[in-house]
């Protein structure tokens, strides 16, 4: 029976972690065969590769907040649009829209994709 | 709309744009139809969208629509997949592309579209790199 609660509050945990720089409920969030696939180069980024990024972002940038959360449960995952602003060393706050799904294994991210316009990437980077 | 109902919906949406069937779109699409676009970072009307569609298709050969992920929600899909053209050159390009909708009566009542815009001019063939 489909918990759309328990996939909801996953999510909620997988992106308030990275909002507050909580390295170990992030870890939590990803089940040990979890890939991440990323629009723009269109690969399966490994877990430990993925982390390895979230963290360095957690450890640089002042601030990551994800606004406008409109989630959405299915079976078998969750899907999840969002804007991300990222407040920047020099005081830019870059933005980008992201729809990001994920697919939930006992109750961690197993599988995860992320579809982003890096055509708009200066937005983002500034 | 159950599940089914919406997975069908679906199906139909995407097989009537392969097929070039604006006629068809015109009745999945309900009246109050918005279609949002990531790339362009606005909405546009079911009319525009449909006013646009010949035009577009002239830009290809063909196009299908592949690779279809669908996952339904309560009142929408998200459907994951991969937008193959043959261009006029005979190049062909792929797009992956994300589109959240929400359904009404058996009809779409919005769509939020993800792509990457950085991909378009390989898709097109007018570089080397980039989707192939």
């Amino acid at each position: 029976m489909r918990k759309d609660w328990q996939t909801l509050e996953l999510c909620d945990r997988f992106f308030d972690s990275i909002e507050h720089n909580d390295y170990e409920t992030l870890e939590s969030c990803y089940a040990p065969e979890a890939v991440i696939w990323h629009s723009h180069d269109c690969l399966y980024q490994s877990r430990a590769d993925n982390l390895a990024m979230l963290k360095a972002g957690m450890e640089t940038l002042p601030k990551v907040r994800f606004k406008d959360r409109r989630i959405r449960v299915f079976e078998g995952g969750f899907v999840q649009q969002h804007t991300i602003y990222v407040t920047r060393a020099n005081g830019f706050v870059g933005q980008m829209d992201v729809c990001f799904v994920g697919y939930v294994r006992d109750g961690m991210i197993s599988r995860a994709y992320e579809y982003f316009d890096t055509g708009q990437i200066e937005r983002f980077l500034g | 709309m159950d599940e089914y109902e919406i997975r069908e919906l679906c199906e139909k949406f995407f097989d009537a744009y392969e097929n070039r069937r604006v006629d068809l779109l015109d009745g999945i699409y309900s009246d109050d139809c918005v279609i949002w676009h990531n790339v362009f970072g606005r909405e546009t009307t079911r009319d525009e969208n449909l006013a646009a569609l010949p035009d577009s298709y002239k830009g290809q050969r063909r196009r299908t629509y592949n690779d279809r992920t669908i996952n339904t929600f309560h009142d929408g899909f998200v459907i994951q997949y991969s937008l193959d053209g043959v261009q006029h050159t005979g190049h062909r390009g792929s797009l992956w592309i994300c589109i959240v909708a929400t359904c009404r009566d058996g009809k779409i009542t919005r769509i939020d579209e993800y792509m990457d815009s950085s991909k378009f001019a390989a898709w097109a063939g007018r570089t080397s790199g980039g989707a192939s």
